[in-house]
């Protein structure tokens, strides 16, 4: 890790970072808000999901404990917008983190320094990994305190679990975004395939949710293995997934840093 | 000893050659030409010595240091001038600056930055964004000497900057060449690599041609002849001329070959003037192109 770096790459991002992060906290509070509105339609929401189309409420993974309970009302919000939101975010970042000083041309400066290219990567990742843990941390927090405001039974064991998924799914959108970012060209506007890849997963989770003929489809989506929704209100942590994760994370993170090792800086 | 050493270093984009068997060596001290038209090989080179490029066979050093292997301290003792200045926008040059220092280790540069500043009349406090090209490459010299070098590689130094101030860069770069820093000054102004230079090396499509002092090269080339006789003959023109042209008693001519004949010939004849007038290094050039 090299200081100086670090912290001109902190700075560098601080901008982009508080767009981000005002976007994920505000929209978080507004949903937790909102949730005393519904509670309060009691029944009569349960009978407005009951004439959703069944594939319908499954593929949102919704049910009654949507609407009967913060924490069934959040779920499905955060699975929907929160996750997508700051994988967007972290991933985009990821992409572009290391490969913006090749596309803008300041590569030649930072790498005619007495620095070494793994510790340059590093560094890099590592202001990637402070960035993440923020937004992330901020955005829990808020979640916290906004479901303490507007709400007075709260499964928290279920809060933990949804967001301990959340962790490492958006840990491996971040991940796939860096390693994006070395093995394609660094002049290619990365937010259009970030997107297409955050967006494309989720909804092959919730289309084979939805049906049980593509049911397989699932398989093919990160969405599958880290569930961000109740079920009959429950949610427990998926260890095993959650190290698949961490490992196949680690692994694509191992790639790009050894991409970069080896990379030619073409002026 | 030896500042910068390329070991048979071949660099290739796939199939494009981009640099091959470059073999030679800059003593310390030494300021080293390193001339070659846009395309030649020069920056490839220049930037496989400094680590950006892997080379696909060979080697190259700096101080000793191999490049490859051990980059961070052949890095440390290297100024670098880039012929093209992309620094970071949203900074100003007093940032660039002192960043520069940062990642050098260097404390309390804030007086040398102002110093070179003052004396390359840059503004400090602009952002980099509104500088003009000639300021960026000012700002883009004093980031190259700041942290007192070593070894200063120069790729194409003076594009942007006015008379003045090429000026004002030649005297630095003689000064510091005077405290011992090696200087290794790629260009394709020959005048520049005349003035500057003790030893250039040549390169064609990626290919060292020559390696010569630059007195020698000046002193082997081709010499113009102008000659006036007293009377009109027809001239026997010695071995080794071209280009001759003729009006009456006037004669101009090229010359390559031992001076010591040319003189011997021109005693033969009945002079009334002669006038011998040494190559420009751009003769030069155009020489070893050709051939």
């Amino acid at each position: 890790m090299n200081n100086a770096l670090f912290f001109k790459e902190l700075k560098r991002n601080r901008k982009n970072t508080l767009i981000w992060t005002s976007i994920v906290l505000t929209f978080t509070m507004m949903i937790l808000s909102i949730f005393p509105s519904f509670s309060h339609m009691g029944e009569d929401m349960v009978k407005l999901m009951s004439s959703l189309p069944e594939e319908y409420a499954k593929a949102f993974g919704m049910d009654e404990a949507t609407w009967s309970s913060i924490i069934g009302f959040y779920a499905t919000y955060y699975g929907i917008y929160i996750t997508l939101l700051m994988g967007i975010y972290t991933a985009s970042t990821g992409a572009t983190i290391i490969g913006k000083e090749e596309r803008d041309g300041t590569a030649e400066f930072l790498l005619t320094r007495p620095i070494s290219r793994g510790a340059v990567v590093m560094t890099k990742l590592g202001v990637l990994g402070t960035l993440f843990i923020v937004v992330y941390f901020l955005q829990s927090l808020v979640a916290v305190i906004g479901m303490n405001l507007f709400a007075s039974e709260i499964n928290w064991s279920a809060m933990l679990a949804m967001h301990v998924h959340g962790f490492f799914l958006i840990g491996f959108f971040t991940a796939v975004g860096v390693l994006m970012g070395s093995m394609l060209s660094v002049k290619l506007n990365f937010m259009g395939p970030v997107v297409g890849m955050i967006f494309g997963t989720y909804f092959l989770n919730a289309i084979a949710s939805a049906s049980e003929a593509v049911a397989w489809l699932a398989y093919l989506s990160p969405y599958h293995y880290m569930p961000l929704t109740l079920e009959q209100g429950q949610l427990e942590i998926s260890v095993i997934p959650c190290v698949g994760f961490a490992a196949a994370t680690a692994a694509m993170l191992w790639v790009a840093y050894n991409r970069y090792l080896s990379k030619d800086i073409v002026g | 000893m030896k500042a910068i050493e390329f070991d048979l270093l071949s660099k290739y984009y796939g199939e494009h050659k981009g640099v091959e068997e470059i073999n030679f060596s800059v003593q310390r001290g030494e300021v080293f030409g390193f001339i070659g038209p846009n395309g030649a090989g020069k920056s490839t080179a220049i930037r496989s010595l400094l680590g950006l490029l892997k080379p696909t066979s060979g080697s190259a050093s700096i101080l000793g240091y191999d490049v490859a292997k051990e980059g961070v301290a052949a890095r440390s003792k290297v100024g670098y001038l880039p012929s093209e200045v992309d620094f970071y926008p949203e900074m100003t040059s007093r940032e660039l600056l002192e960043y520069h220092a940062a990642l050098y280790g260097l404390k309390n540069a804030g007086g040398r930055i102002e110093e070179l500043a003052d004396y390359f009349e840059l503004a400090l406090d602009r952002p980099i964004d509104d500088l003009s090209y000639g300021n960026k490459k000012k700002c883009a010299i004093i980031q190259a000497v700041l942290h007192e070098p070593e070894v200063l590689i120069l790729d194409e130094p003076t594009g942007g900057l006015d008379p003045l101030m090429q000026n004002r860069f030649f005297e630095l770069l003689e000064d510091l060449n005077k405290q011992g820093v090696t200087i290794f000054f790629s260009s394709h102004i020959l005048s520049e690599i005349q003035r500057m230079c003790d030893r250039a090396a040549i390169i064609r499509d990626g290919k060292i041609i020559a390696i010569e002092d630059i007195s020698t090269l000046l002193a082997k080339q081709m010499k113009k002849v102008r000659m006036m006789l007293n009377s009109e003959v027809e001239l026997v023109l010695p071995e080794g001329a071209k280009n001759h042209h003729s009006t009456g008693k006037k004669h101009h001519f090229d010359y390559v070959g031992p001076t010591s004949k040319l003189i011997q010939w021109l005693g033969d004849c009945d002079l009334a003037d002669v006038v011998l007038t040494e190559p420009d290094l751009e003769s030069i050039f155009m020489n070893y192109y050709e051939r």
